[in-house]
């Protein structure tokens, strides 16, 4: 029986941001856009969802008065990543055979 | 990047793996302390070697430079905390690294400044003195002061340490490198006399941190350029 692919994570986007943010401890909000290339408004929306989701912690403070916005992965999103890539491999697996 | 277009198992594998790639191959260091301490070091080290051997004085002690460098090491790292957009895992526990490097410098120094005066006054309790005797009997005993012998080769030992860990987590060759060949200068100072040891440590500075820190601003401003 196959897994099914997290709606959540199956999209383009929400999966690069997730994937930047399993590697390393905490990003601000323009290193996240400057890696995925993605629209400011875009990147917001599919933060936002991630966070709806418990995927990712945001936090929102000022930093010499300028909004700084930080993203960090929570052990949900780590075991939701997790979950994703194994039910990926059974797919490509399945694919090989 | 459009968030809505569909895409196969493959693709999704290959979008994880650039993305991991990305966050690791960011350089956010700017290379600048590496430079910094790569260069008062050797500066002070080459001199000292200069002024020991050909027994000279510049007026001030060279090591003063690297006393002083801490205070623009300050303004780099709150510089390059400030503009840091992505905390790594492993910053926090190579932070830590580099203050007790820093810590154990220091204590080496104090070690070095104390402990000869403190054996001196004990020895001068106990009624006793050291003396410098000529085998050859050519020239009269004379008393001496106490000292650390090639304490440098101890600097040059501790020089390679946190350079080592470094290299290692972050998988950095430049400095893994020049730690490794670090540990075989500090082999090297212990045959030594100790002016040769200043000079060894100051291709210890060299190579451990200044090379490394070449490296690291070029990538650090090639990446800058590819953001712009």
């Amino acid at each position: 029986m196959f897994k099914e692919l997290d709606p959540i994570l199956h999209s383009q986007l929400r999966l690069a941001v997730v994937s930047l943010l399993i590697g390393v401890k905490e990003a601000e909000f323009t290193f996240i856009r400057e890696k995925t290339n993605a629209t400011a408004g875009n990147l917001s929306v599919q933060v936002q969802k991630l966070k709806e989701a418990g995927y990712i912690e945001v936090t929102k403070q000022f930093k010499d008065n300028y909004p700084q916005t930080t993203c960090k992965i929570t052990p949900k999103g780590i075991e939701a990543f997790e979950a994703y890539v194994q039910a990926l491999q059974q797919y490509l697996q399945v694919g090989k055979e | 990047m459009a968030d809505e277009k569909k895409m196969t198992e493959q693709e999704s594998l290959d979008l994880i793996r650039n993305m991991i790639q990305k966050a690791k191959g960011s350089y956010h260091e700017t290379g600048i302390g590496s430079l910094l301490w790569g260069t008062v070091v050797t500066i002070a080290s080459v001199v000292t070697y200069f002024q020991r051997t050909y027994d000279f004085y510049i007026g001030f002690d060279i090591w003063l430079l690297v006393l002083g460098a801490i205070i623009p090491q300050i303004i780099i790292s709150i510089q390059e905390k400030k503009s840091n957009k992505v905390k790594k895992y492993e910053d926090d526990a190579l932070n830590a690294i580099w203050l007790v490097f820093g810590i154990t410098i220091f204590g080496l120094n104090a070690y070095q400044m104390i402990v000869p005066d403190v054996t001196d006054k004990f020895i001068q309790l106990e009624g006793w003195q050291l003396t410098k005797h000529y085998l050859d009997n050519t020239k009269p005993d004379e008393p001496i002061h106490t000292f650390t012998p090639s304490i440098y080769s101890l600097f040059i030992l501790i020089y390679a340490l946190p350079t080592l860990v470094t290299g290692m987590v972050k998988k950095f060759k430049p400095m893994l490198y020049g730690a490794l060949i670090t540990y075989g200068l500090f082999i090297w100072s212990c045959f030594t006399i100790t002016e040769y040891d200043f000079l060894l440590g100051g291709a210890a500075a060299l190579i451990c941190w200044f090379i490394p820190g070449v490296i690291l601003r070029r990538k650090y401003l090639a990446q800058q350029q590819a953001n712009v």
